[in-house]
C-alpha cells in the first residue's frame, strides 16, 4: 500500500463469535453451539480445520474462554507461530454484569486493582484506585487497555479491535481525545495497528476524518439487508467507495447477517464493495471452506 | 432545526443507563444535551473536561438553573418520585427509566400529577421498542393465536453470580433493588402489553441465591377475571445465560407463540394468507422484520425507546408507547406479588 505507514491487513480473519455462544439471530441458536464448544478441544479443532482451508488470521475477544485459547496457541507455537492475531477488547458482559452490580467505579475499580498485583498497581491502590486514576480517564483507558491485553502477550498481533458498545458509546458522546489516545497506545505499546468495531461506520469514519485521526482499520457489521447497519445500507456502500484504504481499512463482519442471508448472494455482494478484509466465523469444514473460496474481494 | 429550537435536555444520573442514554441521544439532530446531574465528583469532573455540558451535584439546582425543557431520569429508583414531581410542577416532559417508582402509590400519584398536563410521560421498558415483540403484539391483537388462554412469561441473565455484594442501591429493596424491580418489571411489563394488567396474583416466591437482602429469583402466578391465565418466573442469577433474555409464550384456541428479543415462533392452528403464515410453525428472525435505527449503541430498541420520547415532545407521535400509566400498573402488580408473598408464602 502507497503512502501508508499501515500494513496490510489479511483479507480473511477468521471469528468467533461461534464458539462462545453469540448468534444475533436466534437465542436458539446461540445455546446450540455454546454446548457444542463447551469442550475447548472442539474449538481448537475447528481452528485447525481453519488454517488447513488457507486461513492465516484470527479474530478473538478477550472474554474468559480467550485465556486459555491464547495459551493454547502459544505453547504449539511450531505449530500456529504464523497466525496473525486481530484480538478485539474488552469482553462487554464482563463490565456489563459487574457495573450492574457495583456501579461503574466500582467496577472498574475491581478490574484494574483486584488480582492485579503483578500488574505494578498496588501505589495506585494506596492512592486511592480510581478516585485518583478517575480525573486521568486517558491513564485509566490505557491500564484498562493492558489488563484486557495481557492474555494475547507474545501472539503475533496485528491490530487490537476495541468492541462496538465501547466505540459507539464514546462516539455518540464525541470524543476526539478518547480515539486518538487509543490509537496512539496500540501504535506505541503493541506495535499493532488500532482497529475500532463499530454499528455506525459511515458515521465513524466521517467523525475520524474530521478529527484527522488515520491509519486506522474500521471493523463493521457489512450486509445486503441492512442488519446492525446505522444508518442504513446505502450509506455504507457509498462510505466503502469513496474510502481510500491507506486512510481507513475496512472490515467486514456479520456478512450472512447471523445467518439470513445464503452465502453465495451475501458474497456476491461482499465481492462488489470497495472493503479491504471479510471476518467471518463458522464451525464446520464445508462452511469453512465454501466462504473461503465465495471470499473474493 | 435551527439550534433556538432544539430541545434541551437534561440527564438526572449519569450511571450506566444515564451514559447509554446520553450517547444515544446526543445524536439526534433536535435535541441539545445541555445538563447532567450525579453525586459523583468523579463523574462530574469527567464530564465536564471532555463535553460541553454544564454539570450539577444537586438535580433540583440543575432543574431550577438550567430550566430543560425535557429530562431523563437516570437515578436509583427511589429518588425518582421527587425528581419527577418537581419536573411536573415545572413543566418538563420527563423519561424515567424502570422501574419508574419503587411504590406504587408514588407511580399512581405522579401519573395523575401529569395526566392533569399535555407533558410527554415515559417509562423505559425498552422490550416495547423490540421489533420482535412488537411483531409479537401485532399477531396477538390481529387473533392470529386466538383467544389468549395461558402464557409464561421469563426473564434471565446472569447479574448476580457471586456472594459477596450487599452495597450499592441494588441491593436493597427499599432503594428498588433487586430481581423484582430490576428483572421481573420487564417481564411483567411485557404481560402487561401483550395481554393485559392481571386481576389477581398468587402462588408467588422468591428467592436468595446470592443476595442477602432482596431476592435473585422469583416466581408468580397471574390470573384474569376473563379466564385467562399465566405465570411468571425470572432469575438474575443463572450464568447459563450470556445476556439478559426475555421469553414470553401465549397459547390461544388458535395457536402459540413463543418469543425472545431476536426471534419468534407460532404454530398456527389454521394458514394465515394476509400474514404469509402457514399451518403449522412460522418463524421469524430479527433479520427478518428489523427496522433500522439512526444512530447504534445497545440495540435498536434503545435508540428507538429515545427518539419516540422526542417525537412525542415535537407532536410527532400522538400517544406515548410506554407512558407513566403503563409504569404505574407494572408497579401495581409488583406491589401485590410483594403482598402475596408476604402474606401467603412464609412459613
Amino acid at each position: 500500500m502507497q503512502n501508508s505507514n499501515m500494513e496490510t491487513i489479511d483479507k480473511i480473519i477468521f471469528g468467533d463469535n461461534q464458539f462462545f455462544g453469540i448468534n444475533h439471530m436466534s437465542q436458539e441458536k446461540a445455546q446450540q453451539l455454546a454446548e457444542k464448544f463447551f469442550d475447548i478441544k472442539n474449538i481448537y479443532r475447528v481452528y485447525d480445520t481453519a488454517f488447513e482451508a488457507g486461513i492465516k488470521a484470527v479474530m478473538l475477544n478477550s472474554n474468559d474462554r480467550a485465556k486459555e485459547i491464547c495459551n493454547h496457541f502459544r505453547e504449539n507455537e511450531n505449530k500456529y507461530g504464523d497466525i496473525n492475531w486481530y484480538p478485539s477488547i474488552p469482553y462487554p458482559h464482563k463490565y456489563a454484569n459487574l457495573v450492574a452490580e457495583k456501579g461503574i467505579f466500582p467496577a472498574i475499580n475491581e478490574v484494574l486493582f483486584k488480582d492485579n498485583s503483578a500488574f505494578g498497581v498496588m501505589g495506585m491502590l494506596a492512592k486511592g484506585g480510581t478516585a485518583v486514576l478517575g480525573k486521568d480517564a486517558i491513564k485509566m483507558m490505557k491500564m484498562l487497555i493492558d489488563v484486557e491485553m495481557k492474555m494475547f502477550k507474545g501472539l503475533n498481533v496485528k491490530v487490537v479491535f476495541l468492541q462496538n458498545i465501547i466505540t459507539d458509546l464514546i462516539l455518540g458522546y464525541g470524543v476526539k481525545e478518547v480515539f486518538e489516545e487509543y490509537c496512539n497506545h496500540i501504535r506505541k505499546k503493541y506495535k499493532a495497528a488500532p482497529g475500532l468495531i463499530t454499528q455506525n461506520m459511515p458515521y465513524l469514519v466521517s467523525k475520524l476524518k474530521e478529527w484527522d485521526i488515520k491509519e486506522v482499520v474500521v471493523c463493521s457489521s457489512f450486509n445486503k439487508i441492512g442488519y446492525l447497519m446505522s444508518p442504513n445500507v446505502e450509506s455504507y456502500v457509498e462510505t466503502a467507495k469513496n474510502n481510500n484504504p491507506t486512510e481507513y481499512q475496512l472490515m467486514a463482519m456479520s456478512t450472512l447477517a447471523s445467518g439470513a442471508i445464503p452465502a453465495q448472494e451475501a458474497y456476491n455482494f461482499i465481492n462488489q464493495q470497495n472493503i479491504q478484509s471479510v471476518v467471518f466465523g463458522a464451525s464446520s469444514k464445508n462452511h469453512i471452506e465454501e466462504t473461503v473460496k465465495l471470499i473474493n474481494i | 432545526m435551527e439550534n433556538s429550537k432544539k430541545i434541551k435536555l437534561a440527564i438526572i444520573g449519569a450511571g450506566r443507563m444515564g451514559i447509554t442514554h446520553y450517547s444515544i441521544i446526543n445524536s439526534h439532530p433536535n435535541v441539545e444535551i445541555e445538563s447532567v446531574a450525579d453525586p459523583s465528583t468523579l463523574v462530574l469532573t469527567l464530564m465536564k473536561k471532555y463535553l460541553p455540558v454544564k454539570t450539577f451535584k444537586d438535580y433540583n439546582e440543575l432543574l431550577e438553573k438550567a430550566k430543560p425543557d425535557a429530562v431523563l431520569v437516570c437515578t436509583p429508583p427511589n429518588l425518582h418520585f421527587q425528581i419527577i414531581e418537581k419536573c411536573a410542577k415545572l413543566g418538563i416532559h420527563v423519561f424515567s427509566e424502570k422501574p419508574f417508582t419503587s411504590k406504587f402509590e408514588a407511580a399512581s400519584e405522579l401519573n395523575a400529577l401529569f395526566s392533569k398536563t399535555k407533558l410527554v410521560n415515559q417509562v423505559g421498558y425498552v422490550n416495547r421498542f423490540n421489533d420482535i415483540f412488537c411483531k409479537t403484539k401485532e399477531f396477538v391483537e390481529n387473533g392470529l393465536i386466538g383467544k389468549i388462554i395461558r402464557f409464561k412469561s421469563e426473564m434471565f441473565s446472569c447479574t448476580i453470580t457471586k456472594s459477596d455484594e450487599g452495597s450499592g442501591w441494588r441491593a436493597s429493596r427499599e432503594s428498588g433493588g433487586g430481581a423484582v424491580f430490576e428483572m421481573a418489571s420487564h417481564a411483567i411489563d411485557l404481560v402487561n402489553f401483550l395481554v393485559g394488567k392481571p386481576d389477581k396474583i398468587t402462588g408467588s416466591s422468591l428467592n436468595h441465591i446470592y443476595s442477602q437482602n432482596v431476592e435473585d429469583a422469583m416466581s408468580s402466578t397471574f390470573l384474569y377475571k376473563n379466564g385467562i391465565s399465566g405465570t411468571i418466573y425470572v432469575n438474575w442469577s443463572d450464568p447459563s445465560y450470556r445476556k439478559p433474555t426475555n421469553k414470553i409464550e401465549i397459547f390461544g384456541d388458535g395457536g402459540r407463540i413463543m418469543a425472545d428479543q431476536h426471534s419468534l415462533k407460532i404454530f398456527m392452528n389454521k394458514a394465515n394468507e394476509t400474514y404469509n403464515l402457514c399451518q403449522g410453525w412460522n418463524t421469524l428472525y430479527i433479520t427478518d422484520i428489523f427496522k433500522p435505527v439512526p444512530f447504534y449503541v445497545r440495540g435498536n430498541e434503545f435508540t428507538s425507546q429515545l427518539y419516540h420520547f422526542i417525537d412525542c415532545i415535537q407532536n410527532k407521535t400522538a400517544t406515548n408507547k410506554c407512558s407513566f400509566q403503563d409504569g404505574a400498573n407494572t408497579l401495581e402488580v409488583i406491589d401485590q406479588i410483594f403482598n402475596d408473598y408476604e402474606q401467603n408464602a412464609k412459613f
